[in-house]
């Protein structure tokens, strides 16, 4: 037994070491009140977003595309509704009841059904929809729709697809639609200030972009912007209801410049041969034809095409992909002879009066090289005029000798070579203007006289796309003023005129106009056959570009056997005269005859612009 | 003020500022219930029989003098150790652990009866032993203790088995253990610490006492339960998003709701004023257990009144600690307002207790 004195010893010890122990919660009690304060008041916003976080799910929901629109309002791309069948899963018990149910009206195949089968589980675990049969019928529209009443889980959705209305001919100048990689959409989606995360899509095909042509170039104003919906969502993921919904902004519509007729016109004037045309108006500088033949069905490529269909496009060897207007090379040839002309008349090297005598050939000084006109035996004393309408190549040729290389490359700049001319073209080549140091740092090799001379006809080193050959026809028409090209016509465009053309007398302008009107008027002329197509003048200046050079027209009797050798078809043309309103130009690959065989393309497509 | 209602034939036991204020707790802790169980009508039935029950069973332990408990502490011991052996033999496995044993109409977690049954019997075993407390003794609790704590703590069920542990440390130290005991087997136990890291704790105790450090390691994953209360606490903020309001609760982002989690259910509705409203009644019941303590009538009843009332304030910090994330996560309920059988009633029958020890006087006290 215990006695007194321990027992008050004993219980003092007790109430110290109790009180000790209490106080050691009350130190936890205050951690613990802090903590709550902390969490409750101090880092109440950014709680209160977490949890706000947590139970609103947002989804985006994706705009239409913008509708691209020829100039007379000819819709050319559209959005082509096709009607689904959509069901809402977890609102529904029997999922075989259902199939038998909906069967009835709207007939499922099998590997419809089995894809019902296989999400309908998962989309109703989180309250998603399921779209069980695309592209349904008016019929089945009807049928469901009348008794819709019956199927309160059930609803037929619009879905879009892109669709060209006329998918050969603007696959390039349009181009088409695709499927978006995660690091694009990434992009665009940060741009809107949004999140790659589920999306409710307005396309069949999903996310698209455009890949090539003005789709590509215009994509970010035809995209749209997405909009979104909030759900409320519990933590499995399930939508509970939706809390908010931000309408997507639909793409801008695009007004382009194009002219359906004329575009029409130029695909089956080319009728499926390689080459392109290209047609501009003047007073805008916008592209009123763009075509590259042969073409294939952007349609295909947007809305899905078998791989044999896809490798047998990409192996053709007229290769239907590549955009010749724009990117393909070309000698300028002949074509080249009006600007050679203005530039000896502004450098003063010759005057109009200037004549030759035309033996058929030029011999260069330096090294008694031949450099051979198109005509045996020449065309005996010729003046520019007469050069320019009969093509003489030794006119042109005795004209570049006595040309300074660097001013003649920066006078043809001017004309649109060698750079870029376009603003909305989908990657355009600039094709190549060549100068001493471009033929050093290229070839290693130093430039010579016969380099120069054989510039002034056009051939040797230069190469132009034909929508530079279709600019540099407008700048002559234009007298020396142009912008840079575009697919869309802008209103009270400020003109550029400070390039060295400007120096130009308005008479030598007016002479070159007549020069190339002779070219199909004179009798001589090299489009003479041309005459009869039309009902207004034109002015125009062919070309032909040699692909194998050769001495002799039996010569070349023998390379023509193979078609590849065969030379291109160059013109370029204006009108109506006297007062110009559209330029063209059009490439014929192998076509042999630039006045005869290109010509005929470029006075259909001017007819169609002009008299319609 | 303890009181002795006396009637004609026999008197009454009871501390109302006690029962009254878990009384309170209790009816609060149904409303919780209510709104963490979704509006569950058949979980708030039965955890209304529970309370009902639970406040009787309270009433009806009050009643035996404190001699009985000190004369029969022996065999209650024994009879909740073999509780615990038929739960080890014959206990049904939820979630991986066995701690429960069907009884018919009752699923009785053993570890909760013991909870009560040691620290009274280590009361009883110290009570009458001189100051300081032998070495012998100590030993002999000490084994005691950690005896029952590895039986409990294999089932598993780590939080209980601390409580358990704890329970018979407090009652040692209030007993009156050398201060230099105390100091060695403190530091002994901070240098086994990484031994019982690595041999002791289960790879999901580690897991858990892991993401306490770094919650954000992985946030869906092991951190989930702890970044989501934290959410729901947090977005509560002063004045709560209201009764059945809270989201975190409803969209079901918060775990074990009416049971571990039911304090961030509370904090997320009632925010920082009813989370001080509820805490302040428990502090009440704690500093109400201090008096009752420091009055008692013998070293028996204040050892034990001690004892449990420690049992009581330990669950509540662990469970409170837990939620807010000052701790790793652990199974442990909050008193009275959890749902639950064996955990609910254990309390009942702690205060019915510590209510008997602290009212029944001794006549030559008077």
């Amino acid at each position: 037994m215990i006695d007194l004195e321990e027992r008050i010893l004993e219980k003092k010890s007790f109430f110290n070491r109790l009180v000790f122990i209490y106080l050691l919660f009350g130190i936890l009690f205050s951690i613990l009140l802090y903590k709550t304060y902390s969490l409750q008041v101090s880092s109440f916003s950014d709680y209160e977003i977490a949890s706000l976080k947590n139970r609103t799910r947002e989804v985006l929901v994706q705009p239409t595309r913008g509708v691209i629109y020829d100039r007379k309002g000819n819709i050319l791309v559209n959005n082509v509704p096709s009607y689904d069948l959509i069901i809402k899963p977890w609102k529904i018990e029997n999922l075989d009841n259902f199939i038998e149910k909906i069967s009835e009206i709207i007939s499922l195949d099998k590997k419809e059904i089995d894809y019902i089968d296989e999400n309908f589980n998962k989309k109703a675990l989180y309250n998603r929809e399921l779209t069980i049969k695309r592209n349904l019928t008016t019929d089945e529209i009807a049928r469901f729709e009348v008794r819709n009443f019956r199927y309160p889980n059930a609803f037929i959705d619009v879905r879009y697809s892109r669709q060209n209305k006329y998918p050969y001919l603007f696959s390039h100048a349009i181009g088409y639609v695709g499927g978006v990689s995660n690091e694009q959409l990434n992009e665009i989606l940060i741009n809107q200030e949004k999140e790659q995360k589920e999306t409710l899509f307005k396309y069949s095909g999903g996310f698209l972009i455009g890949k090539t042509g003005l789709e590509n170039i215009y994509d970010k104003s035809l995209r749209g912007k997405f909009g979104k919906k909030s759900y409320e969502v519990d933590a499995s993921g399930k939508f509970l209801e939706e809390i908010e919904f931000i309408k997507p902004k639909n793409g801008i519509n695009l007004f382009t410049s194009l002219d359906l007729g004329a575009q029409k016109e130029a695909y089956n004037q080319m009728d499926n041969r390689r080459g392109a045309v290209v047609a501009l108006e003047l007073e805008s500088g916008s592209i009123v034809t763009y075509l590259s033949t042969p073409s294939f069905s952007v349609n295909s490529i947007a809305n899905g095409m078998s791989t044999s269909e896809f490798n047998s496009l990409l192996e053709d060897e007229n290769k239907p992909f590549f955009d010749r207007a724009a990117q393909g090379r070309y000698s300028p040839a002949s074509t080249i002879k009006p600007a050679i002309a203005l530039y000896g008349i502004k450098e003063q090297l010759i005057d109009w009066e200037f004549s030759i005598d035309d033996p058929g050939y030029f011999i260069l000084p330096e090294d008694q090289r031949v450099y051979r006109g198109w005509k045996e035996g020449g065309h005996g004393t010729i003046n520019l005029s007469q050069a320019i309408i009969q093509s003489s190549n030794t006119y042109f040729f005795s004209l570049a000798y006595k040309s300074d290389i660097n001013k003649l490359t920066n006078h043809l700049s001017d004309y649109g070579f060698g750079r870029n001319i376009c603003s909305d073209c989908f990657n355009p080549d600039i094709g190549l203007l060549p100068s001493p140091e471009w033929k050093m740092n290229n070839l290693n090799f130093g430039w010579f006289k016969g380099d120069t001379v054989n510039l002034g006809v056009g051939q040797g080193y230069m190469s132009a796309t034909p929508i530079q050959l279709a600019y540099y026809s407008a700048f002559l028409a234009n007298k020396g003023i142009m912008n840079k090209l575009s697919f869309i016509k802008h209103e009270n465009k400020k003109v550029d005129v400070s390039n060295s053309a400007s120096k130009i007398q308005k008479t030598d302008w007016d002479k070159i106009h007549k020069s190339m009107i002779g070219v199909i008027e004179d009798p001589r002329g090299t489009a003479k056959r041309l005459k009869s197509l039309k009902s207004y003048v034109v002015a125009a200046k062919s070309g032909t570009v040699e692909l194998v050079s050769t001495e002799t027209k039996e010569d070349y009797k023998i390379i023509r056997e193979n078609k590849g050798n065969r030379d291109h078809a160059i013109i370029i043309a204006f009108g109506p005269m006297p007062n110009p309103k559209y330029a063209v130009s059009v490439v014929i690959e192998n076509g042999e005859s630039g006045g005869s065989v290109a010509g005929p393309v470029a006075i259909a497509v001017l007819n169609k612009l002009i008299t319609e | 003020m303890k009181k002795k209602l006396t009637f004609k034939r026999f008197s009454i036991y009871f501390d109302q500022y006690l029962f009254i204020s878990i009384t309170l707790l209790s009816v609060m802790g149904l409303f919780f219930l209510y709104s963490a169980s979704q509006g569950d009508s058949s979980t708030i039935i039965k955890q209304s029989i529970f309370v009902v029950f639970g406040l009787a069973l309270m009433f009806a332990m009050s009643q035996p003098d404190p001699d009985f408990y000190n004369t029969f502490s022996g065999i209650f011991l024994i009879v909740s150790l073999l509780l615990i052996f038929a739960t080890i033999i014959f206990g049904k496995e939820i979630n991986g652990a066995q701690r429960w044993l069907n009884l018919g109409f009752f699923t009785l977690q053993s570890s909760e009866i013991i909870k009560i049954s040691l620290p009274i019997f280590i009361s009883s075993y110290l009570c009458n032993k001189s100051l300081p407390i032998s070495p012998k003794h100590t030993f002999i609790t000490l084994i005691l203790i950690g005896f029952i704590f590895i039986l409990i703590a294999r089932q598993p069920d780590l939080g209980t088995s601390l409580v358990v542990f704890m329970a018979g440390i407090y009652i040692l130290f209030l007993a009156g253990l050398g201060w230099r005991f105390i100091s060695i087997s403190f530091g002994i136990f901070v240098l086994s610490l990484p031994f019982l890291w690595n041999n002791f704790l289960e790879p999901f105790q580690r897991q858990r006492i892991q993401t306490l450090f770094d919650p954000n390691a992985d946030p869906y994953g092991t951190g989930w339960n702890i970044t989501q209360s934290k959410i729901a606490i947090g977005s509560g903020g002063i004045n709560g998003k209201g009764f059945q309001e809270g989201s975190q609760a409803h969209l079901d982002f918060l775990p074990e709701t009416e049971t571990d989690f039911i304090f961030a259910v509370i904090a997320e509705e009632f925010g920082f004023i009813g989370v001080c409203i509820l805490l302040s009644i428990f502090f009440f019941i704690l500093l109400r257990c201090l008096y009752l303590a420091f009055n008692a009538r013998d070293r028996f009843c204040r050892l034990a009144i001690g004892g449990l009332s420690l049992v009581f304030a330990s669950t509540l910090f662990i469970n409170l600690s837990m939620v807010v994330g000052l701790i790793p996560v652990v199974g442990m309920p909050l008193p009275f307002v959890s749902k639950g059988g064996s955990s609910l009633l254990s309390f009942y029958i702690a205060f019915g207790i510590i209510i008997s020890m602290a009212t029944h006087k001794k006549l030559m006290q008077r």
